[in-house]
């Protein structure tokens, strides 16, 4: 039973990680209609950032986390006016090769900084509670997980009750009905990239004590940001969290039932629910920010 | 460089162009930046007389001895393959500068690396070792870093008939294609773990778990532990493997714990060790003994992670406390000294591997007394020398049989050599604190 007990803390304790680091993905790709190919990149900047406040100044990540937000907010707002908002009405696969673009410039850009060295940020947030000999919780993880529930749902809310959230919801939608009505769909667009952006920069400061640190580590984070996000449904806030847990789970339990092979068949199945779903349910499982077209009612 | 590096230096104009004003400046620092990585990095980058560039005066020699090197400078292998390019650098900066050049038939000759980033890659690591070969028209190779891209690269030397020394590549399978032009200065790495699983059979332990990678080395380190294990009357209770980049091991080390071995041993590479003892630390997993294939004996890990590595041990090739010592860089310690001055960090086994490959080829080019292959192939098997590594002398295979093992423990901090016995500078804790 604490076998079972144990797979769930840690299907959860990933799942918490997991949604943290896809919510801008997501919700860029969801509202803007953009792949964020630079995503683990700017994980990777944010982790950085971290790092630097942790070994520097002795400043835990957890701690640091709302400054890596201000500063991350910043640094995906100038992207979004300088290079994304240039391509955004172009075809799908001029913003995927910006992005692209972007995400060697910043781990090129990192290695000549910082060296291809590996880095851990320190954290009092880690070991384990130990709720009995067989079953602890990972402290690190934990914390994390909170942290992602509670931006999850200020984020839910902020787009489901705001002004400004319902703009990016009904940019979203309906670009061209939402500018109708005196959406200004630029600033919606700059908002949400350097919200997500922000968003992703946390995403990185969290982690930055678990993952080592270094220039490459953003591809394989990207790749698992897309896979949840399709597997979900586009910038389904709560999609995100739904399909984070589901996959943490599944992959926890892959890994700990199945002998040997199990951490390989996890990391496989986050690939075969992106297929099924691409199959069997297109829209996401737990639907996204779908797009209205206008000319069709 | 720009004039080798068409890749950096071509687009940027076409950039910078056409775009206006409050975009010049971001997209001009943006293509610079991606210039700057392109030539300062990437496969382009040639680098001439390393580490002694500036200061040797390559009119003062004879000729120069061109030798090629793919090496991981980006990547998954990265900070292995700049450890591996420092240990190469070294050896050329001393046998220019302090040793005076190679010594060939009463000549001197300069020692001349021409680099390739190899981006971790396997057929990037191919396709240049051939670029090496074709174009560069270098006399010799050297390895680049892990069995999986040896494996590939060395196939491509042994089809133009080129040798390759090298220090980083142990997998034993290399070893077994019958290859004339691939020799090997380190361990093979079916024995990485025989030393430290010798040690702990012989205070006790009768149980262990293996975790590897399910790539070509820590396969082959696995499976030669899993020998070693049986040999010494250890019995494996699971082995369980997981692909490169992972991310979480805590399943593997959730289901470890139930079992309650005496030993664990993790067959990676350096992110893996962070993710190892990280797990344990979270889930209460506390093996009489942690055995890591890579990590330990890097002196960053035990930075980065302070108390949780106390008391795990590791293989090493090399380490600046044993007492090896030869006419070439004097002994161990006098070796890490000379990097230390140079790169302003102690040196690595990995840059250690790398240098000592470097020696290898630079002594049996000066006992054939010429560049010409198979003079140099002849030399390298009668090769007998002792060096700050340790023994050198190959094999029927190419493998260097004379030098042993070590295992190293992280005790209070420091990096210490407990196993085998003849190299040990403290005693092996067991089980660990």
């Amino acid at each position: 039973m604490s076998y079972f007990a144990q797979a769930l803390i840690n299907g959860i304790a990933l799942g918490g990680m997991y949604t943290i680091l896809v919510l801008g993905f997501s919700v860029i790709w969801g509202v803007m209609g953009v792949i964020n190919l630079a995503h683990g990149e700017f994980v990777m900047v944010g982790a950085y950032l971290a790092w630097m406040a942790s070994d520097f100044w002795d400043v835990d990540p957890f701690v640091s986390a709302p400054a890596v937000f201000g500063v991350m907010v910043l640094f995906g707002y100038l992207v979004q006016r300088v290079l994304v908002n240039r391509v955004i009405n172009r075809s799908a696969l001029v913003s995927l090769l910006v992005m692209f673009g972007v995400s060697i410039i910043l781990q090129s850009i990192m290695k000549i900084a910082f060296s291809a060295d590996f880095r851990l940020a320190n954290t009092d947030l880690d070991g384990a509670w130990r709720l009995t000999d067989r079953l602890t919780i990972p402290v690190t993880r934990f914390w994390v997980l909170v942290v992602a529930v509670g931006v999850t749902a200020a984020l839910s809310l902020f787009l489901g009750r705001s002004r400004l959230g319902k703009s990016i919801r009904a940019a979203a939608q309906n670009r061209e009905a939402a500018r109708i009505v005196g959406v200004d769909i630029s600033k919606v667009y700059a908002v949400t990239f350097a919200l997500c952006i922000g968003l992703t920069g946390v995403a990185g400061a969290l982690v930055s004590p678990l993952l080592a640190v270094q220039p490459f580590q953003g591809p394989p984070l990207t790749l698992k940001a897309f896979a949840i996000t399709a597997v979900a449904g586009l910038g389904s806030v709560r999609g995100a969290l739904g399909g984070a847990m589901v996959l943490g789970l599944v992959e926890a339990m892959l890994a700990l039932y199945v002998d040997r092979i199990g951490t390989n068949l996890a990391v496989v199945a986050s690939f075969v629910l992106l297929v099924a779903a691409l199959v069997l349910r297109p829209q996401g499982i737990f639907k996204g920010l779908r797009h209205v077209d206008a000319t069709s009612t | 460089m720009f004039p080798r590096c068409p890749v950096g230096g071509g687009p940027v104009g076409a950039v910078v162009s056409g775009v206006r004003r409050p975009v010049r400046a971001f997209g001009l620092l943006l293509a610079l930046a991606t210039a700057t990585a392109a030539c300062g990095d990437s496969p382009a980058e040639v680098a001439s007389v390393q580490g002694a560039a500036a200061s040797v005066d390559l009119g003062a020699f004879d000729g120069t001895v061109r030798i090629g090197a793919a090496l991981s400078e980006t990547g998954k292998f990265a900070v292995e393959g700049k450890d591996s390019r420092q240990g190469y650098d070294t050896w050329a900066r001393w046998v220019n500068e302090d040793y005076g050049g190679i010594r060939i038939a009463g000549g001197r000759y300069a020692a001349e690396i021409v680099y390739y980033d190899d981006e971790s890659d396997a057929d990037t690591a191919a396709n240049l070792v051939q670029r090496l070969i074709d174009t560069d028209e270098v006399d010799f190779l050297l390895g680049p870093y892990s069995s999986g891209l040896t494996t590939g690269t060395s196939a491509i030397a042994e089809a133009n008939d080129v040798i390759m020394v090298e220090g980083n590549g142990t997998s034993d399978t290399m070893f077994e294609r019958g290859f004339q032009n691939l020799f090997l200065v380190a361990t093979v790495a079916g024995d990485y773990t025989r030393s430290a699983i010798e040690a702990l059979a012989a205070r006790g332990a009768v149980t262990a778990v293996i975790a590897h990678e399910d790539t070509t080395f820590p396969t082959a380190v696995a499976v030669g532990a899993r020998r070693h294990l049986e040999a010494a009357g250890i019995e494996v209770l699971a082995i369980e493997t997981y692909p490169k980049d992972i991310q979480d091991v805590s399943a593997i080390m959730t289901k470890f714990r139930n079992l309650d071995p005496d030993v664990f041993l993790g067959g990676g590479h350096y992110n893996d060790a962070v993710l190892f003892v990280n797990a344990a630390d979270e889930l209460g997993f506390e093996p009489d003994a942690m055995l890591i294939t890579v990590g330990p004996s890097n002196p960053r890990l035990v930075d980065q992670l302070d108390d949780d590595v106390d008391g795990v041990l590791g293989p090493t090739q090399w380490e600046a406390t044993m007492a090896y010592e030869g006419d070439w860089f004097g002994s161990a310690a006098d070796y890490a000294a000379y990097y230390q001055r140079l790169w302003g960090e102690p040196p690595v086994y990995q840059a250690a591997s790398a240098t000592a490959a470097a020696l290898a080829l630079h002594l049996a080019i000066e006992s054939a007394g010429s560049t010409d292959t198979d003079a140099v192939r002849r030399a390298l098997r009668s090769l007998q020398a002792d060096t700050f590594y340790g023994p050198i002398a190959f094999d029927e295979r190419g493998v260097n049989v004379a030098k042993p093992m070590g295992t190293i423990q992280v005790q209070d901090g420091r990096i210490l050599v407990v196993a085998p016995d003849a190299a040990a500078v403290a005693g092996l804790v067991y089980p660990r604190g």
